[in-house]
């Protein structure tokens, strides 16, 4: 006999079938984007505005960093807000119609070919993140705490929907022109408020409660997450009014260094969670976490550079080159990296392990994925950003074709562990 | 210090025995050296047991795992008796309540 009371005063897990999808997508994307690297090392020798980058950026940004984030956040935005998820339908929707609508798009940009399917593409992306957008508001609103990290997401969301919604108009201008200006000048504004936005915004919210939550550290600060989220949205609405209005490059100094001063003070939030940890191990995922936050001011100190260059009438394609890549391959990666082997083995163990627990002894979910896998993939990946980064700077197809080998074999070894995670079966009967 | 209150202390043992096949996965650490049981009170003539108990953060995605693990080792170490499974967050589990050898594991 089974009998056995408890009291509910958990929070209910998204299931697991809501959340794999996204994270198997996002992995055959970042291994889709780095078989296209490979083919296309002469593409980062010469202007970015290159159908080959194109396709790559936006393999990157949506199949890569954004399936991923969406798929973590219908498992995390729960324990944000303490609160179910308001729809499981939403987000097979937002799965879906973005997966449906991200090959579209690549395939458009491969071709340089913005007719039907680039439009197509781009309206099912946008409906997609309607979808969660939707599904992330409700569950809010559900929710009777109000708390930072969940309106950080939720900002972020808004971001996102900004950007594509740029993204469809910028697809329709190139041949309908329904904007007063061509599209390759509307690049800058599309890229900025999605990845500083969408991505930098999410990864603080989410990153925030996770960092000191896997450190068991007590350190919280909602004031400085406040200063923070004022200091990220206040740049980015200066920086799209001085782009409307045309003002000059130097006026674009100020939201660079609100955004500055808001990666400092989040710095200085990991530093205190990290000083403030009850365990003092601290493994390899969390290590990656880590020093992803520290490779935020890689990004910024190119775009530091640029601005100061375009002050002085001097633009410089490799720098932006060198710009794009080491937000999409450099942080974002590094982000993700360290954060799928936090949060992934969690999903995999509940759906296996959850009622099996108390019964017998069960693996960590650590244990599920191979730690030697994953050092050999952070060398691979380290060198090779490191690599990719020296080959666009000094225009050399050599280093970038070895950087592209060593980021092809980081690919590969992140979905072997991710494969090997998903396919884990139950030690205890 | 972790201190679990009981009306019965020779129960007590039996359950806390069982309890420490609880794991916190993420962790790695089991349930009762980590601290998180508060009370376990047994009523014999009902045949009930009542545990109190908590998690290291009320957001805990694994709470689920980690609470009914804990009523299964319950159940199997008291098959006779009704489990009764409390979570409460007040008081909030701090650090002061990890045991000495729990201290050692996460300082390894």
């Amino acid at each position: 006999m089974f009998a056995a009371t408890t009291s509910s005063k958990l929070v209910k897990n998204t299931t697991y079938k809501v959340v794999i999808p996204f994270y198997v997508y996002a992995a055959l994307s970042f291994l889709f984007a780095t078989i296209l690297l490979f083919f296309s090392t002469n593409a980062f020798t010469q202007h970015y505005f290159h159908p080959r980058t194109l396709a790559i950026t936006h393999t990157m940004a949506l199949g890569w960093g954004t399936m991923i984030i969406l798929g973590a956040s219908h498992q995390l935005v729960p324990v944000l807000i303490e609160s179910k998820l308001f729809s499981n339908f939403l987000a097979y929707l937002s799965f879906i119609l973005a997966a449906a609508g991200i090959p579209l798009l690549v395939y458009s940009f491969f071709n340089f070919q913005f007719n039907l399917t680039a439009q197509t593409g781009a309206a099912l992306i946008n409906a997609a993140i309607v979808a969660y957008l939707i599904n992330i508001a409700a569950s809010i609103l559900k929710s009777k705490t109000e708390n930072v990290h969940a309106v950080f997401v939720f900002t972020a969301a808004v971001w996102l929907l900004v950007t594509t919604l740029i993204g469809l108009l910028l697809v329709c201008n190139f041949t309908d022109s329904i904007l007063p200006k061509d599209s390759l000048q509307y690049l800058s504004l599309h890229a900025h408020i999605g990845i500083v936005g969408w991505f930098l915004l999410l990864v603080i919210g989410v990153g925030s409660r996770l960092i000191p939550m896997f450190l068991i550290s007590k350190y919280d600060d909602h004031r400085m997450l406040w200063l923070i989220y004022f200091l990220i949205n206040a740049g980015l609405i200066i920086f799209i009014v001085a782009f409307f209005l045309g003002l000059p490059s130097s006026v674009y100094l100020l939201p660079i260094a609100m955004v500055l001063s808001a990666l400092f003070l989040f710095g200085k939030f990991c530093r205190n969670a990290y000083r403030q940890r009850i365990r003092k191990q601290v493994d390899e995922q969390m290590k990656m976490s880590l020093l992803s936050v520290a490779m935020m001011l890689l990004p910024i100190v190119f775009l530091l550079v640029l601005i100061v260059l375009l002050v002085f009438s001097f633009a410089n394609t490799k720098l932006v080159l060198a710009y794009g890549f080491s937000i999409f391959f450099g942080w974002i990666t590094a982000i993700i990296f360290g954060m799928t082997f936090k949060t992934l083995p969690f999903i995999v163990w509940n759906k296996v392990y959850h009622d099996k627990a108390g019964l017998g002894k069960t693996p960590n979910p650590k244990d599920l994925f191979s730690t030697k896998i994953f050092n050999s993939m952070g060398i691979a990946y380290l060198t090779g950003f490191v690599f990719f980064a020296a080959g666009i700077l000094l225009a050399n197809t050599i280093i970038l074709q070895v950087a592209t080998i060593l980021l092809l074999i980081t690919a590969v070894l992140y979905n072997w562990n991710v494969l090997k995670m998903l396919m884990h079966k139950p030690l205890i009967k | 210090m972790n201190e679990v209150i009981t009306n019965n202390d020779r129960f007590c043992t039996v359950a806390l025995a069982a309890l420490h096949h609880v794991i916190d996965p993420e962790i790695g650490l089991n349930i009762v050296d980590l601290g998180l049981i508060y009370q376990i009170d047994f009523d014999e003539a009902a045949k009930e047991v009542f545990v109190s108990m908590t998690l290291t953060t009320q957001f805990c995605p694994m709470g689920d795992s980690i609470r009914d693990g804990a009523t299964r080792a319950m159940q199997q170490a008291f098959p006779e008796y009704k489990i009764h499974i409390d979570l409460v967050f007040d008081p909030p589990w701090n650090s002061e309540r990890i045991s000495e050898q729990g201290r050692q594991f996460l300082n390894r």
